[in-house]
């Protein structure tokens, strides 16, 4: 078992040792998708902005906590890109047949899966960073230890919450051969409806992005304890409730995962 | 020039997409999700603020759905698939043969787009049901001129953005780096259209600048005609603005395409 752990932890050093190599190699390319990331962001801190300016009441939220709160689901987001980006191009890999591969190796499916050496940077998780130094400061967050112990279990708990959606639209590839409406559906989902306050939507959306896709223990709730908004105009809920992100992330993990081991033996099940 | 293996490619591209039939549910059902997701968006964001630039939430609703089918016709990217052609070298081969790559692809991006119509039907017709539960629907175009002038802009629209796509693949002869380039472009794209927010919502200056490129012929120009926000002379004056693009940006691709060509041909692939 020690000797599977020392395995895996050194093949996994070498995966990032793979990843800075090839940064070094190709610069423009890093460049490239850099730029990509900056843009990718500011689009989306562009169209709030826009949104704001003319719909400036967000059922009492400003413009300050609406880039708060976005900032926020970036550092959950990010961490989650930087470590487990890869298991986007499980469909791929099981389409082209070089899914088997990684069966035949003596390293866990997953963690061959998570450790492709590729383009992979944390640079969007610094990105991240300095637009949350930004917004915290935009809101004048109040800094104490519980803050900082809310924010880490928020950022942690957010990307497994990300990570277990990815996983499970992911093992969905296993028995549908095109995936790719689903996996912008739910792309959709996270990146267009965690802009803005839970509290603005009806009640079936609330549901959806609380406990289907708990999307919003990513940033809402936690944001809602970090602000201070105790009490939401036309939504109720325990005002402590953003404390709960990593217990959700685990628990979607946990189940995430189990579903992810049901695929694969279906899969190696069927030899297909 | 003999058009009829285009028509019989064009018809093979419709038949190769028809084989997914299971992605037809997955697409549909995923337009059909973000129908109801941003009809709430819309809803409450008028509820908390009004009416606003003189676009009633009823515009607003029928304009959003028509985004999302409208993204099922522009979200074909027939001319990706030169980029993988250039990459694997299988371009060469093509070059050999008696037709033209650009047409060859804009006849599977036909095909293509053909299946993405058919999927239409049934998003809008379930969008109806949907759409009611939430006491919205989508409304009718504002008149006959306007029925007419909305189909025009959607076809113009249809021929700019496969030309912006051939351009972004044709960049593939020179550099294999163009996904991250061609993501970046759909990114701002996508919010200069006025697919996600309608560019009338811009603040004023960003408006003009969006309302003078390109990426307004998409969206922007159909869905007004459509809601009514042109009538007329606009109507008129819109699809001229978006006829122009179109001829620039022809001549562009087509000359960038030509040089792409002329590398390959010179170098020996």
């Amino acid at each position: 078992m020690a000797d599977a752990g020392a395995r895996h932890w050194s093949a996994y050093r070498e995966f990032w040792r793979l990843n800075f190599l090839t940064l070094m190699e190709y610069k423009v390319n890093f460049f490239i998708w850099l730029a990509f990331t900056i843009v990718y962001h500011g689009v989306a801190l562009g169209a709030i902005w826009i949104m704001m300016s003319r719909f400036p009441s967000m059922n009492g939220w400003h413009w300050q906590q609406v880039f708060f709160l976005y900032a926020l689901y970036m550092l959950g987001h990010t961490l989650n890109n930087t470590f487990f980006f890869t298991i986007g191009e499980v469909p791929d890999l099981v389409r082209e047949g070089r899914f088997d591969r990684l069966l035949v190796r003596p390293l866990d499916p997953l963690f061959q899966v998570l450790s492709q050496p590729g383009q992979i940077w944390p640079d969007e998780l610094v990105i991240a960073l300095i637009v949350f130094i930004l917004a915290q400061g935009a809101v004048h967050l109040q800094w104490s230890s519980s803050t900082v112990v809310l924010l880490v279990l928020a950022t942690l708990g957010g990307a497994y919450i990300d990570f277990a959606i990815q996983l499970i639209i992911a093992t969905l590839s296993f028995w549908v051969v095109r995936l790719d409406a689903l996996r912008w559906v739910v792309m959709s989902l996270e990146n267009d409806f965690t802009r803005y306050p839970l509290s603005i939507y009806n009640r079936a959306v609330r549901i959806m992005l609380a406990y289907v896709f708990p999307f919003a223990f990513m940033n809402y709730f936690p944001a809602t304890v970090l602000l201070h908004k105790s009490a939401e105009v036309g939504y109720t809920f325990n005002p402590q409730l953003g404390w709960l992100t990593p217990v959700v992330g685990a628990v979607w993990f946990a189940a995430a995962y189990s579903f992810w081991r049901l695929g694969l033996n279906k899969y190696q099940g069927t030899g297909s | 020039m003999n058009l009829a293996p285009y028509a019989e490619f064009a018809k093979r591209a419709f038949s190769r997409e028809a084989t997914y039939r299971a992605e037809v549910f997955t697409r549909v059902g995923s337009v059909l999700l973000r129908v109801f997701l941003l009809s709430t968006l819309w809803t409450a964001l008028y509820r908390n603020n009004g009416a606003k630039q003189g676009i009633s939430l009823e515009s607003m609703i029928t304009y959003a759905t028509l985004a999302l089918l409208l993204d099922l016709i522009y979200g074909v990217n027939g001319a990706y698939v030169i980029r993988q052609k250039i990459r694997e070298g299988s371009i060469a081969i093509d070059f050999m043969r008696p037709i033209s790559v650009p047409l060859y692809v804009f006849a599977d991006t036909v095909g293509q787009t053909g299946f993405a119509l058919v999927q239409i039907v049934p998003a809008l017709v379930l969008s109806f049901p949907l759409l009611g539960l939430m006491h919205a629907h989508v409304g009718g175009p504002s008149g006959g001129i306007a029925a007419l002038g909305f189909v025009a802009s959607v076809a113009l629209g249809f021929l700019l953005n496969f030309l912006i796509d051939l351009i972004m693949a044709t960049a593939t002869f020179w550099t294999m780096e163009i996904f991250g380039i061609q993501i970046m472009v759909q990114f701002i794209s996508s919010l200069l259209s006025g697919s996600l927010v309608p560019l009338y919502f811009f603040p004023n200056g960003l408006q003009k600048i969006a309302f003078a490129l390109p990426f307004a012929g998409l969206y922007n120009a159909p869905l007004s005609i459509y809601i009514g926000k042109w009538q007329g002379r606009d109507i008129a004056l819109g699809l001229g603005e978006q006829a122009l693009w179109l001829a620039l940006i022809w001549f562009a691709a087509m000359a960038f395409w030509r040089r792409g060509e002329r590398r390959v041909v010179v170098q020996g692939g």
